[in-house]
């Protein structure tokens, strides 16, 4: 059973249709990585995944439970919302921006969600909490406030963040693209031993070095379709189609 | 100088003062917060009555709906229904006063809201939180700081607004000293009344300074 299943998505903002029909699956434990130029529909494939948006066509499918089913932007079958609020918190996901709360110390912003939406312990949570800080090491930073931290280490806090509500798939939304450059290669390491672990992930990037060495498929998406898929060898350094490679030439 | 008479007589105005600052202050961040809901409610009905809300309480004079309340509901109640019904003066007062305050506190809350970036709203949503639960833990709570300023504003502008309830029978601070001064000729009564409203909006000020302080202490950066 796929873990995510996108069939026919559309998806528009007025007039300007950002999706035009994607079609995806994919499976436990793959880590796939998503590129392509701004405005080609990526972040907003991932953000209709969780309903930050809400699709305009299409069906969407979370560990092959119905999760949305729209047609013209209205709703083809009625999904009990608490059923798919459940669903979402199997997707984490981590911003650009990082998107820390901040008027919460490190650790609060660790277990706040699973303390108000899953009602864990207080207890138990901050040992798990503790636990996830140490794994993308943070443990010293557990009192500080998100604005005594470097950019690195807040998004490696906002990984930590979304894994203490106990996700089967990680998304990530350009999680390096507000990063100085120095600090890129620490959020991409946590990142690395997530994969290594096991997790499922959804990777928009434009380290495309990155997703060579991690990515079990890399798609390359393009004017609101996917365009190119495959393993990083036939997309990254044999491209077929004329888009990725001429994509591929810019970036590289 | 001042008698023991003039003097208690000159707290009790005092007093009406305050009582009634606090009030529509307390009862008016209670209500804004309502009301600035339902400005930023998606729900049309919500909206257009927040909106209609605020339009009249900040389009028509305070002096106006104060009096709306005091004179004009007893007299349309009398009309109606042939009874007669009258108001405290002080209970009229609290009413207006709350009334007015919610409608400009409802516009300072909507635009702290607003203020914060959507991220949050959307980092929290993302970690499975309601819109509800996302508003109390997430977003209301960061506009606290940014609200401190506009609030203690506000809370002043009602202090000294307070002289408004001279007009129905409420002996406040100013009515006090006025009375005072127009009975024997002396002007220094004046004095004293701008000295307890400064008095009373120092406090006010220096209160809210230390509050707008404690509460930044999360956006402090660096060591």
């Amino acid at each position: 059973m796929s873990m995510v299943k996108l069939v026919n998505v559309r998806k528009s903002f007025g007039n300007l249709e950002v999706l035009k029909g994607v079609d995806l699956e994919i499976q436990p434990g793959e880590v796939v990585c998503i590129i392509g130029a701004s405005g080609s529909g990526k972040s907003t494939m991932l953000r209709c995944l969780n309903h930050l948006e809400r699709i305009t066509d299409g069906e969407i499918y979370i560990e092959g439970e119905l999760a949305d089913k729209r047609e013209n932007n209205k709703d083809l079958m009625k999904i009990d919302p608490v059923k798919v609020q459940t669903l979402c918190t199997d997707l984490g996901m981590v911003f650009q921006n990082f998107n820390l709360f901040p008027h919460l110390s490190v650790i609060d912003n660790v277990t706040i969600a699973p303390i108000i939406v899953k009602k864990a312990d207080k207890n138990e949570i901050e040992k798990i909490a503790l636990d996830l800080l140490k794994e993308v090491g943070l443990s010293d930073k557990k009192d500080e406030y998100p604005s005594r931290l470097s950019g690195g280490q807040q998004q490696r806090v906002a990984i930590a963040r979304a894994l203490a509500m106990d996700p089967k798939i990680m998304m990530f939304d350009e999680p390096t693209s507000a990063l100085d450059p120095e600090l890129v290669g620490e959020v991409l390491g946590t990142m690395r031993h997530l994969a290594e672990k096991g997790m499922t992930m959804i990777i928009v990037t434009h380290e495309i070095g990155f997703a060579r060495e991690v990515a079990d498929r890399v798609i390359f998406m393009d004017q609101g379709v996917i365009c190119e898929q495959g393993t990083p060898e036939d997309v990254i350094l044999n491209p077929k189609e004329e888009r990725t490679k001429s994509f591929l030439n810019k970036i590289l | 100088m001042l008698n023991q008479t003039q003097l208690w007589a000159i707290f009790d105005g005092t007093v009406v003062t305050v009582e009634i600052a606090i009030v529509a202050i307390i009862l008016g961040a209670f209500f804004g917060v309502i009301v600035a809901l339902g400005r930023l409610s998606k729900n049309k009905v919500a909206n257009a009555v927040s909106w209609f809300y605020i339009w009249f309480f900040r389009g028509t004079p305070l002096l106006l709906q104060l009096f709306i309340i005091y004179f004009a509901i007893p007299i349309i109640y009398l009309d109606s229904t042939g009874m007669t019904f009258n108001i405290n003066p002080m209970v009229g007062a609290f009413i207006a006063f709350s009334l007015n305050s919610t409608a400009y506190l409802a516009e300072i809350i909507r635009a702290a809201i607003e203020s914060i970036d959507s991220g949050q709203m959307e980092a929290a949503k993302a970690l499975g939180m309601s819109y509800r639960q996302a508003m109390t833990k997430i977003v209301i709570p960061q506009t606290f700081k940014r609200l401190v300023a506009p609030v203690g504003n506000e809370f002043i502008m009602l202090l000294k607004d307070t002289s408004l309830v001279s007009t129905i029978a409420l002996f406040d601070l100013l009515r006090t000293v006025k009375t005072m001064a127009s009975s024997d000729g002396n002007w220094i009564y004046y004095v004293y009344a701008a000295a307890i409203y400064l008095f009373l909006t120092t406090i006010i000020q220096v209160a809210f300074d230390k509050i707008e302080k404690k509460l930044g202490v999360y956006e402090r950066q660096g060591n």
